[in-house]
């Protein structure tokens, strides 16, 4: 039981990755526009997420190192900071969006405009990695963060045709008003989404802050097991509402009150309640995963001492590094842009990011001196080598479809 | 002139156990005795040998005197290194084990290595309320 | 010295003939006992033809997975060797020249010696 419970750092590193702000409104518009056509896409990179993350999650139990440390250990100085610029740079963007995404939430569960949350929302997250211990912290936003299932819920209320629905997933197709283009591309956005470099970052690091060693081997197994399929669930549960109740209507979503239409439409005030704490409380998690993958990836890169585990006193780079991504935040948010467009512009940057992450993780779950007798099997080798294929051929196509379909629109 | 098609002969028992630079001790973190994070190796102090000047055979060999950090970030972009003085020394007879990561023997805190985290420590977190609670 | 500068320099034979580059410096801890680990005695350089890459030390530590990419980068450091020493003539700024009659001798890392 006690095992069961202890599965809230997966929970919050998928929540993090499937269900933050950008995902949120991408699943909206993929169920709005593609109906449930790219539903295999999320089921191929929650498979690819487990993959490497279990990889990651057991050499930081058994070796103590987190990831960035070995990618910078073993790319060499180079392509490592290549990595870091890249990875920094999807962390800075996705914290930008990920503090406004917790302003929008707030503005529409309480009308004031969202402007005005967005310091509130930058010092809570700053407050929470400052003083919060990390267990408490991954609890209670995993928690909260699981009150999204009421999509799932709404589903199930909407009495959807489930032959069609699975007729949709089984067999996809590009609709009519949609391009193949198109198509590839937020197939792309959201296999990229499903494998963020931060999750792996957050997941190992989490690891070493909760001090897993061999011992912890199946925690770290079950975390993997139950938290990615349950963000993957999520994830789907957003695009299928999206499908029942926006496509048909041709409602187009431009913002987070799209999002929750459907939910609105089949569980009515009580799902809204739900699902507005449930979207403050995953995009705070994401807000408070990405920060720390900040601080986890520039420190583990430069050889700092690092830890929410440690004082900040003894983590004092550590820290003073995420406060200054916060202040970068607020600062970007402040100029107006548009908190969802600044997370479509980082799958350029995953594209890069994505395959220098892996490879190393790859290398490294095979090497005796980090895992002794722990290395990696035969079948995990293979599926590794061929998602290893998969990742690159999604990396070197993201940026032309993005320029060829215009990010998507 | 490169390939050699048979195998080629192991070299003699070396009498203790090997280090590659590259492959064992670059890049990688530096532990203190307590197994806080001191910085990362970024290169190699060797004794020897002087440059452009023809060795005597039968002279010993050169040893590994210390361990190197501070590279600048753009010259591990570019190339390049800062000059030798800038750079911070960490004494071979300080580490006691090289793994995964190179553990001193001695603490962190007082090396020169750790002069920026200090920095950062005193001027700033320590005056942010609550820098020095213990999170356990 | 520094090492880092030695690192990637072209090696050359006693008439001039192009090598290989150092990819790696090989230490041996034989040297002073110290409080807390031997002194490391330079042993030899290892020889590559590129410089590149050969972090990953596939070529040296006998880690054969993942298959293929054990098998493209010791293909891509096929002809690395050691050179010991005694076998140095003179380390230059620009290049490294060796004795004439040098020996290369085998880089693999034997499992009792690797750290």
């Amino acid at each position: 039981m006690k095992r069961l419970l202890g599965v809230a750092l997966g929970i919050l590193t998928a929540i993090g990755g499937f269900v933050d702000i950008g995902d949120l409104v991408t699943n909206a518009v993929v169920g709005s526009r593609f109906g449930l056509s790219l539903v295999w896409v999320v089921l191929v990179g929650v498979v690819g997420i487990i993959l490497f993350a279990n990889m990651s999650g057991r050499v930081a139990a058994v070796s103590g190192r987190a990831t960035f440390e070995v990618i910078r250990e073993r790319l060499g100085p180079r392509a490592g900071l290549a990595n870091l610029a890249a990875s920094f740079l999807i962390n800075l963007m996705t914290v930008t969006a990920e503090i406004g995404g917790v302003a929008l939430a707030l503005q529409l569960a309480s009308s004031v405009y969202y402007l005005l949350w967005i310091p509130v929302a930058a010092v809570a997250v700053w407050l929470v990695i400052w003083r919060v211990r990390f267990s408490i912290m991954e609890n209670v936003t995993g928690l909260l963060g699981l009150t999204l299932v009421i999509f799932a819920v709404a589903v199930f209320l909407l009495k959807p045709d489930w032959g069609s629905l699975a007729g949709q997933v089984l067999a996809p197709s590009v609709p009519q008003q949609e391009t193949a283009w198109s198509y590839s591309y937020y197939a792309i956005a959201l296999f990229g989404a499903a494998m963020t470099p931060y999750e792996v970052f957050f997941f190992s690091s989490g690891a070493v802050e909760e001090k897993w060693g061999v011992k912890d081997l199946a925690q770290s197994r079950i975390n993997v097991l139950v938290g990615f399929p349950l963000g993957g669930l999520l994830s789907i549960s957003i695009a299928i509402c999206a499908a029942l109740v926006l496509l048909p209507a041709g409602i187009s979503v431009t913002s987070l009150s799209q999002v929750i239409l459907p939910v609105a439409e089949g569980a009515g005030k009580l799902g809204l309640a739900f699902v507005l704490v449930g979207i403050v409380a995953a995009t705070f998690g994401a807000a408070l995963e990405t920060t720390l993958s900040s601080g986890y990836t520039l420190a583990q890169f430069f050889g700092w001492s690092w830890g929410k585990f440690r004082r900040p006193a003894e983590a004092a780079r550590f820290h003073l590094s995420m406060i200054v991504c916060l202040l970068v935040g607020i600062a970007v948010l402040a100029t107006g842009v548009d908190p969802v467009l600044v997370t479509e512009y980082s799958v350029v940057f995953s594209a890069i990011a994505l395959p220098l992450t892996y490879l190393p993780i790859l290398i490294v779950a095979n090497d005796p001196q980090y895992m002794h007798e722990h290395v990696n099997g035969r079948v995990v080798n293979v599926l590794g080598m061929v998602y290893l294929v998969i990742i690159l051929v999604a990396s070197i196509a993201a940026i032309p479809l993005m320029i060829v379909t215009g990010a998507g629109s | 002139m490169t390939s050699a098609s048979a195998p080629l002969p192991k070299a003699p028992r070396a009498g203790g156990r090997i280090l590659d630079a590259q492959l064992h001790l670059m890049d990688r973190q530096v532990l203190d005795h307590d197994g806080v994070p001191v910085t990362t190796v970024d290169d190699l102090e060797v004794s020897g040998p002087a440059l452009d000047v023809n060795i005597e055979p039968g002279s010993p060999a050169p040893v590994l005197t210390a361990l190197l950090t501070g590279s600048v970030l753009g010259t591990r972009i570019f190339g390049g290194r800062p000059p030798s003085s800038r750079l911070i020394r960490i004494p071979w007879k300080d580490v006691a084990e090289v793994g995964v990561v190179v553990k001193l023997g001695v603490k962190g805190e007082p090396l020169d290595a750790s002069w920026v985290e200090r920095w950062v420590r005193d001027k700033i977190i320590a005056r942010i309320p609550g820098g020095r609670h213990d999170p356990r | 010295m520094i090492l880092g500068d030695l690192l990637g320099t072209p090696v050359l034979d006693a008439d001039g003939g192009r090598l290989g580059r150092v990819a790696d410096v090989r230490f041996v801890l034989a040297g002073t006992p110290h409080q807390l680990m031997a002194e490391p005695r330079l042993l030899g350089l290892i020889v590559g033809p590129h410089s590149a890459a050969s972090f990953l030390g596939y070529e040296r530590n006998g880690l054969t997975r993942p298959h293929l990419i054990a098998r493209f980068l010791r293909w891509r450091h096929r002809g690395s060797f050691l050179v010991l020493w005694e076998d140095v003539a003179q380390v230059g700024a620009r290049s490294v020249r060796l004795r004439p009659g040098f020996t290369r001798y085998s880089a693999a890392l034997e499992n009792g010696e690797q750290a």
